[in-house]
């Protein structure tokens, strides 16, 4: 029999797609180390670190503005549920972090939301979570907004970025000027 | 002697005044957690890792067999990574809590009669009795004001800490014992790590004591 038939099955994983803005990404190359549309596997165990150290963040924003650990995600179980939930942890002790209307201080955390906006400074998250059945293994996958994702109450789709593979060739393949709608900045 | 709160601070650096004023003025009382554990192998080598005292910054500390593991026990029976106590700031709080997660896949992790599966999480109160793999923790929380980081504070008992619950029991309220001195140990006389014989007792005002439930106690004892 083959190795494909004889093989485990599959669990589904849970994934948090996450689609990142912020107004000067294109100028300052602050996204350039985040893989996009890359889905990376991670243990559950594992608490996900968001910042500017390279050496401790597994995600990692190239702007000293942003805290050496900016937040952390991680996975935890309520009880009696069959799915993964997240909690979001605020680790700056300068900047305050907002999720949705929500505001956390240093070392504040909260379950994080299926569906949510993370904002700190002028940066802004849209994560959406899609259930899976493994407890064992989560996915991240970033995808980038060239436009605000905060529009007054609506969350709007963005149109994806073409799947390129890297932030750099994202960016080349766009020489079009960006429209700016007057009530965006 | 037992380590004195007062000496247990961290300095918050302030760049532009004198050293001796950061010292001085800066220094804020850690968290302590006061941590007795208890195996019932005799002279096992479970606890050779167990340091006296720990302190550990505002990451979760782990606890486990594996090399990672902060607080590092010697069961083969254990995860590597078996459970984890993180510290975190309640909304308006000033000091900081603590969340039990279990980490393991195989065991389980009791605390105050609960029962956590892999990672399931509970938050702690001010003191909290906690099981798995044999090994029995209570866990008292003392707080500090600083954020920086926290200290754990061990202490090997050699008698139980938490007991279970016979069938003919009535009352509905469970009592954690008091430490008793090993037998021949003399009056006073303290283990090596020298402190916590005195009853336990909740801290006053703080965290709130999670109420002891009366729960069959599983495996996770013996």
């Amino acid at each position: 029999m083959s190795s494909f038939e004889d093989a485990d099955t599959e669990e589904m994983v849970t994934c948090l797609q996450m689609t990142l803005y912020h107004p000067g990404h294109q100028r300052s190359g602050i996204f350039r180390s985040i893989k996009f549309f890359n889905r990376e596997k991670l243990p559950t165990s594992e608490v996900v670190k968001f910042g500017r150290n390279s050496h401790t963040c597994n995600y990692i924003f190239q702007d000293k503005q942003v805290s050496r650990v900016q937040f952390s995600l991680q996975v935890f179980k309520k009880f009696n549920s069959s799915v993964v939930s997240f909690e979001i942890k605020n680790m700056s002790k300068k900047t305050s972090l907002l999720v949705d209307n929500k505001e956390l201080g240093y070392l504040n955390k909260m379950d994080l939301p299926d569906k949510c906006m993370i904002r700190f400074g002028d940066y802004q998250f849209l994560v959406e979570k899609e259930d899976g059945e493994s407890l064992e293994f989560f996915e991240i996958q970033f995808s980038l907004s060239k436009k605000p994702l905060l529009q007054e109450n609506n969350w709007l789709s963005q149109e994806p970025i073409p799947e390129c593979g890297s932030y750099s060739s994202c960016l080349t393949q766009n020489n079009s000027p960006m429209e700016v709608g007057e009530n965006e900045w | 002697m037992p380590p004195n709160l007062g000496e247990l601070t961290a300095a918050v650096p302030e760049l532009d005044a004198p050293q001796e004023v950061r010292l001085l003025s800066m220094e804020r009382p850690l968290t302590v957690l006061r941590v007795s554990l208890h195996h019932p192998t005799p002279g096992s080598a479970t606890f050779a890792y167990v340091p006296p005292q720990l302190e550990h910054d505002a990451s979760p500390l782990l606890v486990g067999r594996g090399p990672d593991a902060h607080l590092r026990l010697q069961l083969p029976r254990l995860s590597r990574q078996h459970l984890s106590l993180e510290p975190y700031l309640e909304k308006g709080g000033t000091r900081l809590a603590f969340s039990l997660k279990a980490l393991s896949r195989k065991g389980s992790v009791w605390v105050n009669g609960l029962t956590l599966r892999f990672l399931e999480q509970v938050t702690l109160g001010a003191v909290n009795r906690v099981a798995f793999s044999g090994v029995q923790m209570v866990v008292r929380i003392e707080g500090g004001t600083s954020l920086e980081a926290f200290v754990c504070c061990f202490h090997l008992s050699p008698s139980p800490l938490i007991y279970r619950l016979r069938a003919e029991e009535t009352d509905e309220r469970e009592s954690v014992p008091q430490e008793q001195p090993p037998p021949g140990a003399g009056h006073g006389a303290p283990d090596h790590l020298g402190f916590l014989h005195s009853p336990l007792q909740p801290s006053p005002g703080g965290v709130p004591e999670i109420p002891l439930q009366r729960e069959p106690l599983d495996g996770s004892l013996s």
